[in-house]
């Protein structure tokens, strides 16, 4: 009842399109300012997440840039490679072992006839993308495992079937045929069965247990100097310009297309940038206009508002009173702006699911303490606002 | 609950001789709850500023006042306003109603302004005590002058007091209307054992007052 009645006589003077079109002016503000936290931890979502871990960007293979002046001495010094392993954007660093030895690979059916010299790598089997596969080798082994780049495949089917009028493999095909590995050393060649366990885009090469490389480089007798031409860099964020400004600092040189994300994190950026700075300032205009709308509401009604604290309404209680006219509809600004973005949250992961990009479905903590910490800010302004101009 | 006043004197009229020959002024008063107090003055002599000074609501003066032990200049707003939810009620002389109200909602105000002490049917009890049950709904400021006095008099009867201050409460009443106004005033202060202090240009027999000053 006396809120009915102090409605009455506190009317609001901010007048109902001004004050809807301030609201809406709020919404839009807490959307922008909403979705950049929500752009930016989708972002570091997609970075960390192991659903989404991105063999290409993660793991960088390194090697010094090839001019006219290092050729021949393209080796990575110990001092270097502990450099970069201590560098922020590292997570770990793998050596890449090359062989050292001559050898081949022919097939064994006359159906699909092919031969070729080859040279494989080795990497620690932790840098191998490819799971429940045994990358392992010893010398009684049935046949030796080899994980060939996807872009060989490609190769082969794309151009080099046509043109040899081969039949095209499909990646499961290629899984099943055994080929003969020749290695030639001090003793002659011996051969091997081998057989491709798995296609990858990690790395660019022929990769081979580092047991049979160890022992390939030995039968060769080939002295082991530990130099080593190649590492793969193991980085948690693929898109620190960081990474490029040290490559190109110490010469060294990596497949650009693997920093794209660096591109795609100054878009981000910038977007964030432009979509937290345009809500930021639309919040503080709102605000001021919030502000305004309370001292305008109590400057009209201030022979009202005079008689009432004179007949015994405690300051309190109309500040109460004022809080519950605009706060409750700012409140549900910033509601209606929280949905929206979470409705754009589950949009943007059905979109993304049918690429394969999973996002989560619910907005992240942080956007949700952003609209917390919005409503609380506007709480606190409106209620200092109608504090100030009844106390006065 | 008690009310003293110790040597206070308006800024405005500290100058004046008749200060000198007054029985409120410059004098250390103690008034108690349940006490009826009657002040009289001519035009001119400070009724309406010693209730508003009493009220609260004026700060130019010297001397203390103190309610309850406590100096009622020192006391911050929510205080005030809560002892004049509870503990001093009014009636002005100027009436001030709200306009943009009727005269039910004016009183209905007052009730529900702190917790409700007096029902609606006993406010349509009074209302009709005091003729003015035909006019509630009625914006307030639209009725006559004698109608809005006895609103506004209703309207300080419906919230609890220790001490009801009244400037002048009658001065549009006619004699028979003086008497209701005056009998219900009188039930409902010695119902709640509460007080009454009132100003007023002659010398009345509305109450049975305990103290008669003159200004």
């Amino acid at each position: 009842m006396l809120n009915l009645l102090l409605r009455k006589l506190i009317r609001n003077h901010s007048g109902n399109i001004r004050m809807a079109t301030a609201r809406l002016g709020l919404a839009v503000a807490v959307f922008l300012l909403l979705t950049a936290v929500q752009i930016q931890t989708n972002y570091h979502f997609l970075l960390k997440s192991p659903n989404n871990k991105d063999s290409i960007a993660d793991f960088l293979v390194i090697n010094k840039l090839l001019d006219n002046d290092n050729l021949g001495n393209t080796q990575l010094d110990q001092e270097l490679i502990d450099e970069i392993a201590k560098q922020p954007f590292t997570e770990s660093v793998g050596l890449l072992s090359p062989s050292r030895f001559k050898a081949s690979i022919q097939s064994i059916s006359n159906q699909f006839p092919f031969y070729t010299d080859i040279s494989f790598e080795s990497v620690p089997s932790n840098f191998i993308d490819l799971k429940n596969i045994d990358f392992t080798w010893n010398p009684t082994a049935n046949f030796v495992p080899v994980i060939v780049p996807n872009m060989f495949l490609d190769i082969y089917n794309f151009q080099f079937s046509l043109s040899q009028d081969l039949p095209q493999l499909t990646p499961a095909i290629v899984k099943m045929i055994v080929f003969k590995l020749t290695v030639y050393g001090k003793n002659g060649p011996i051969s091997f069965n081998a057989k491709i366990v798995g296609l990858s885009d990690r790395i660019s090469s022929m990769l081979v247990p580092t047991e049979f490389i160890q022992w390939g480089n030995n039968y060769a007798e080939k002295k082991s100097d530990n130099t080593v031409s190649r590492l793969v860099l193991k980085t948690n964020d693929p898109s620190n310009p960081a990474i490029a400004t040290f490559l190109k600092q110490k010469n060294l040189s990596t497949n650009t297309e693997k920093l794209r994300y660096s591109k795609y994190r100054k878009v981000i950026d910038t977007v964030v940038a432009i979509s937290g700075l345009a809500g930021g300032i639309m919040l503080i205009f709102a605000l001021i206009i919030f502000t305004l709308f309370v001292q305008l509401t109590i400057a009209n009604c201030k022979q009202e508002i005079i008689l009432l604290i004179t007949l015994g309404a405690t300051p309190n209680q109309l500040s109460k009173f004022l809080l519950k006219q605009f706060y409750p509809g700012n409140l549900l600004s910033i509601s209606i702006a929280t949905i929206l973005v979470m409705i754009l949250q589950w949009g943007l992961t059905i979109v993304l699911e049918q690429q394969m990009i999973h996002l989560p479905v619910f907005i992240s903590w942080y956007t949700l303490f952003t609209a917390f910490l919005l409503a609380v800010l506007l709480w606190f302004v409106t209620n200092k606002a109608i504090q100030k101009h009844i106390d006065s | 609950m008690i009310f003293e006043l110790n040597k206070v004197i308006p800024s405005i009229i500290a100058d004046r001789p008749s200060v000198e020959l007054s029985d409120v002024w410059g004098k250390h008063i103690i008034w108690k709850k349940g006490q009826f107090v009657k002040i009289t003055a001519p035009s001119g002599t400070g009724k309406t500023t010693l209730v508003h000074i009493l009220y609260g609501l004026r700060k130019d003066y010297i001397g203390d006042i103190s309610y309850d032990g406590k100096n009622i200049l020192q006391l911050n707003p929510n205080e005030l306003a809560q002892i004049r939810q509870q503990h001093w009620s009014i009636v002005f002389q100027d009436l001030r109603l709200f306009s943009s109200l009727t005269a039910r909602e004016n009183i209905e105000l007052k009730r529900v302004l702190y917790n409700p002490i007096i029902t609606e049917e006993q406010l349509s009890e009074m209302a009709n005590q005091l003729g003015i049950q035909s006019i509630l709904n009625q914006p307030a400021t639209k009725c006559s002058y004698g109608e809005q006095q006895r609103i506004g008099i209703l309207r300080a009867l419906m919230q609890p007091f220790d001490f009801l201050i009244m400037d002048e409460p009658f001065s549009h009443l006619d004699n028979a209307n003086k008497k209701i106004a005056a009998a219900l005033i009188s039930a409902e202060c010695k119902r709640r054992n509460a007080g009454i202090i009132i100003t007023d240009l002659d010398k009345d027999d509305h109450f049975d007052y305990h103290i008669s000053l003159n200004l």
